[in-house]
C-alpha cells in the first residue's frame, strides 16, 4: 500500500467505485432477505440468507475491513449456513406453511405494523445520517499492525471482559444441546431374543405376536389398506398408528372398499378405466 | 512499511477482589459442568447441590469481605466494562441470597419424588421410555444452568458498557430457556414454554441489539458514560439517540416483564418448573431492574425529559394490565405472574424517579419482592394432587381445613403482595411511592394505588377460598417438603414478616447513592 493511494483514501470521500459496488450489492442484499422472508421452501430460504450474507462480506471489503469480510463469508456463509442446511435437510424440508390464523387480523396487523416501523425507521436513519462525514477506516488500517492487528488489540484489551464472558455463552450452548438431545442408553439392559420370547408368552406384552402386516396389494397398493382377520372383518392394528393418526379422514374409503361396505371392484378393476383414481 | 510499527499491548488492570464474586460464580458453573461429565450418575445431585451451595455462600463471603474496604464511589475495572459500585453490590448480595433459595427448590427430591426436573428431557414425552423415568432421579444439568445464569445477572447489573450489558443479557437468558424446558410433569406444556421463551426473548435481543447499534452511532462509543457526555453537549441529530433508547429500552422492559411487553411471562411462568419460576421471578427481576436503573441513571439521565413520558404510560400500562388480567385468572401460576406484571410497573416507577430515593426505594422493592416471589412458588408447589401441582384456584378450595399452617404462610405472603401493613410488600411500595412523590410524579402514585386496590383483590380472594369454602373431595393434598424447600420458605417469610415490621436496618443500606461509570 503506497502513501498516494493512501492519501487518496483519507477524505472520507465515497469513490465512484465505492458507490458502484454499494448500489448492485446494496439491492441483492436486500433481495436475498426478502427472498429468505417469503419463500415456502426452507432450503430456499437459507440459500437467500446466503446471498444477503455474502452481499454484505463484500461490502464491508469495500469500505476497508477486508478481515471482518472474510470472516463474514467464511465464518457465516461457509459454516454456520451449511450447518443450517445439514439440519434442514435431517429434519426433512418440509413446505408445508400454516395458513391458518390462530388470532384473527394477526397477519394484517403484523404487515402493517412492520411496515410502518420499517418505513419510520429508514426515514429517521436516512435524515439523521445523510449529513454524517465519513471517517474512514484508513487510520485504523496501517497503524499498530493494521486492521487485523487493531482488532486483536480491542479483543484482548477494551473489549477482554465480554470476549471471555462470551465463552460461558458457548458452553451454555453446548451443555444445552446435550441436556436437550442425548439419552444415555449405556445403562439400559438390552434383552435377549429369549428373554422376548418368554415376556411375550408370559402376557407382558400387549400381544404374544408381532402385528399383522397391512393388505397392501391385496385390493390396493397403499400401505394404508388394512389387512382382514380370518372371519373377514378389518384387522384397526394392521395400519401404523402414524397413518391412522395423521389422515384417518382420507383412508376411509380404503377401510370401507377392504371391510366389504361399499360394492367391491369388479372384474374391469384391473384394466385401469377412465376416472379411476 | 507502515504496518510494522507495533507497540506492545497493554492488559487491562483487574480489580480481583472487587469482581471476585463474579468469577468464583462463573468458575463454579464451569466446575460444575465437569462434575456433570465425570461424576457417576449416583453421585452428582449431592456434589452438584454441595458445591452450587459453597459456591453461592462462598462468594457472598467474598462480597463481604470486599464491602469493608470497598470505594464509597465505586471502581471500574477491566478497562471499564464494568462498575462496581454500592448499588451493583446490593443487586449482587441480594441476587446471591434470592439465587441460594432458587437452588434449594431446585435441589428438593422429596415434594417430587425425584425432583422437578425430567430425569431424562432429551426423552420424547408420551413415550414408553418416559413414562419408565416418572420416578427416576432427576438430570442435574439444571444446577450448572442456574449458576452460568445467576453469573450473568451479576454481570449484567454492574456491565458499564452496553456490550458487555448483551452479552450478559444473553448469558443470563440462555439457562433460563433451557431450564423452562426440563419439567417432570405437564413436560409437553414445559417444552412449549421454553420454545416460547426463547422465541419472543430472542426477539427482544434484537431490539436491543438494533438499539446498542444506533447508540453506538449517536456516541461513537458503548460506554454508558459516553453516551450520557455525548447526549449532555452535541450537535448531532437526536434522532439516533431517541430510536435507540427506544428500541434498547423494549430490549430491557421485555426482560423484566413489564407492562405491553409481559405477553410471554403468564404462559412462561405456567409451563415451566415451579422452581425455575420461581428464579425467573424472584433473579431475573431484579437482575433486569438493575440494569434500567444503571442505563437510565447512567447514560440517559440528561435526556430524561424526553423518555419519561412514554415510561409514565408504559407504567400504567403495566400496573393495568397486571391488575385487571390478574383478575381473570384460573391457574394460580399464572396469577402469579400477571401479579409480577403489576409489580414490574410499580417498580418501573422507582426506576424512573431518578433520584437516590428513588434507587434507594427500587433495591428495597426488589429485595423485599423477590423474597416473597420465592416462598410463593415455593408454596405452590407443595398443593398436589395426582397429577402433580395443582394450579387450578379452584382446587384450592377450604385448604386451610387440610393445612393451616400452609394456608397460614400462604395468606402472609399473598398480603405482603397486596402491600398490607406490617408485611414488606408495604414498606416496598410505601417508599417506591414516597420517592416518586417526592419527584414530582403525583398522578402516576395515584393510579398506581388503585391498580394496587384492584390487584389487592385478586389477592383475598384466594384467601376467601382457602379459609371460608368447605374442601373439594379429590382436592389436593399439601404434600411434606423436604428440608431445601422448607429453608425457603421460612426464610422468605421471615423475611417478608421482619422486613415489614423493622425495615430500618435494610433501608438504610439500600440506600446506596449514585452509580459509577
Amino acid at each position: 500500500m503506497n502513501t498516494a493511494l493512501l492519501l487518496a483514501q483519507t477524505g472520507g470521500e465515497v469513490t465512484t467505485g465505492e458507490a458502484v459496488a454499494f448500489w448492485i450489492l446494496g439491492p441483492l442484499a436486500l433481495a436475498g432477505g426478502l427472498g429468505m422472508l417469503f419463500s415456502r421452501n426452507a432450503v430456499h430460504s437459507a440459500l437467500w440468507l446466503v446471498l444477503t450474507m455474502l452481499g454484505l462480506g463484500v461490502m464491508y471489503m469495500v469500505q476497508q475491513a477486508p478481515f471482518l469480510g472474510f470472516v463474514q463469508i467464511i465464518v457465516y456463509t461457509g459454516a454456520i449456513m451449511m450447518l443450517f442446511l445439514f439440519v434442514l435437510m435431517m429434519v426433512g424440508r418440509d413446505a408445508s406453511d400454516s395458513v391458518v390464523e390462530v388470532l384473527r387480523g394477526q397477519r394484517f396487523a403484523a404487515a402493517v405494523f412492520g411496515l410502518g416501523f420499517g418505513v419510520l425507521m429508514v426515514t429517521a436513519l436516512a435524515r439523521a445520517l445523510t449529513d454524517v462525514p465519513a471517517r474512514g477506516l484508513v487510520e485504523a488500517n496501517t497503524t499498530n499492525g493494521g486492521n487485523v492487528g487493531n482488532i486483536g488489540r480491542a479483543v484482548f484489551t477494551d473489549y477482554v471482559f465480554p470476549f471471555e464472558l462470551t465463552s460461558a455463552l458457548l458452553i451454555t450452548a453446548a451443555l444445552g444441546a446435550m441436556v436437550l438431545a442425548f439419552v444415555d442408553r449405556r445403562h439400559t439392559e438390552r434383552k435377549t431374543q429369549r428373554e422376548m420370547v418368554e415376556m411375550r408368552l408370559r402376557g407382558e406384552h400387549d400381544r404374544p405376536s408381532p402385528l399383522p402386516g397391512p393388505g397392501v396389494f391385496a385390493t390396493a397398493n397403499s400401505v394404508a389398506t388394512p389387512a382382514l382377520l380370518p372371519d373377514g372383518s378389518v384387522a384397526p392394528e394392521s395400519v401404523s398408528e402414524l397413518i391412522e393418526a395423521t389422515s384417518r379422514k382420507t383412508l376411509e374409503s380404503d377401510v370401507a372398499e377392504v371391510a366389504g361396505t361399499v360394492p367391491g371392484p369388479d372384474a374391469h378393476a384391473l384394466t385401469g378405466k377412465e376416472g379411476d383414481r | 512499511m507502515l504496518l510494522a510499527q507495533v507497540e506492545q499491548v497493554q492488559v487491562p488492570d483487574l480489580d480481583f477482589p472487587a469482581i471476585a464474586p463474579i468469577l468464583i460464580v462463573l468458575g463454579a458453573a464451569c466446575v460444575s459442568v465437569l462434575f456433570e461429565a465425570f461424576l457417576p450418575r449416583s453421585a452428582r445431585w449431592a456434589a452438584q447441590f454441595g458445591l452450587s451451595v459453597l459456591t453461592l455462600v462462598g462468594a457472598g463471603a467474598a462480597l463481604l469481605a470486599y464491602l469493608g474496604d470497598a470505594p464509597a464511589t465505586g471502581v471500574t475495572t477491566l478497562a471499564g466494562a464494568l462498575a462496581v459500585d454500592k448499588p451493583a453490590l446490593f443487586l449482587w448480595a441480594t441476587l446471591l441470597i434470592l439465587g441460594l433459595g432458587s437452588v434449594f427448590l431446585m435441589a428438593d427430591r422429596r415434594v417430587e419424588p425425584g425432583g422437578a426436573f425430567a430425569a431424562d428431557a432429551a426423552i420424547r414425552p408420551g413415550t414408553i421410555q418416559d413414562r419408565a423415568q416418572a420416578t427416576t432421579v432427576m438430570q442435574t444439568e439444571v444446577f450448572p444452568l442456574a449458576l452460568f445464569s445467576l453469573g450473568g445477572m451479576m454481570v449484567f447489573t454492574a456491565s458499564n458498557d452496553l456490550l458487555t450489558m448483551f452479552i450478559a443479557l444473553e448469558v443470563l437468558s440462555l439457562p433460563l430457556y433451557l431450564m423452562c424446558g426440563l419439567a417432570r410433569r405437564r413436560r409437553l406444556i414445559s417444552q412449549e414454554a421454553a420454545v416460547k421463551y426463547f422465541l419472543l426473548g430472542a426477539f427482544a435481543s434484537a431490539f436491543f441489539l438494533y438499539g446498542l447499534a444506533l447508540l453506538y452511532g449517536y456516541a461513537g462509543s458503548i460506554k454508558l458514560s459516553a453516551i450520557a457526555a455525548a447526549a449532555g453537549g452535541s450537535d448531532r441529530s437526536d434522532t439516533l439517540l431517541f430510536a435507540g433508547i427506544g428500541l434498547l429500552v423494549v430490549g430491557l422492559l421485555f426482560k423484566a416483564a413489564v407492562g405491553p411487553f409481559h405477553t410471554w411471562s403468564p404462559d412462561v411462568y405456567q409451563g415451566a418448573p415451579t422452581p425455575v419460576t420461581a428464579f425467573m421471578g424472584a433473579c431475573t427481576k431484579v437482575a433486569a431492574f438493575g440494569g434500567i436503573l444503571r442505563v437510565f441513571s447512567v447514560a440517559f439521565e440528561a435526556t430524561s425529559w424526553e423518555w419519561r413520558g412514554v415510561l409514565w404510560g408504559v407504567a400504567i400500562v403495566s400496573m393495568l394490565i397486571g391488575a385487571i388480567l390478574g383478575l381473570t385468572q384460573t391457574d394460580i401460576k399464572r396469577m402469579v405472574a400477571y401479579s409480577s406484571v403489576a409489580h414490574a410497573g410499580f417498580l418501573l416507577i422507582g426506576s424512573i424517579a431518578l433520584t437516590d430515593e428513588g434507587r434507594a426505594a427500587t433495591l428495597f422493592y426488589l429485595l423485599t419482592y423477590g423474597f416473597t416471589t420465592l416462598s410463593v412458588f415455593a408454596v405452590i408447589s407443595l398443593v398436589r394432587d395426582a397429577n402433580g401441582e395443582a394450579t387450578q384456584i379452584s382446587s384450592w378450595a377450604g385448604l386451610a381445613k387440610r393445612s393451616p399452617v400452609v394456608a397460614g404462610i400462604f395468606t402472609v405472603l399473598l398480603l405482603a403482595l397486596a402491600g398490607i401493613p406490617f408485611t414488606s410488600g408495604f414498606v416496598g411500595k410505601f417508599v417506591v411511592f414516597s420517592a416518586a412523590l417526592a419527584d414530582g410524579m403525583a398522578p402516576l402514585v395515584v393510579i398506581a394505588l388503585l391498580a394496587s386496590a384492584v390487584a389487592a383483590f385478586f389477592y383475598l380472594r384466594i384467601i376467601v377460598l382457602m379459609y371460608m369454602r368447605e374442601p373439594e373431595e379429590d382436592g389436593p393434598t399439601v404434600s411434606l417438603p423436604g428440608v431445601p424447600t422448607t429453608i425457603t420458605i421460612a426464610l422468605g417469610v421471615a423475611v417478608t414478616i421482619l422486613l415489614g415490621v423493622f425495615p430500618s436496618a435494610v433501608l438504610d443500606w439500600s440506600v446506596v447513592g449514585a452509580f459509577v461509570s
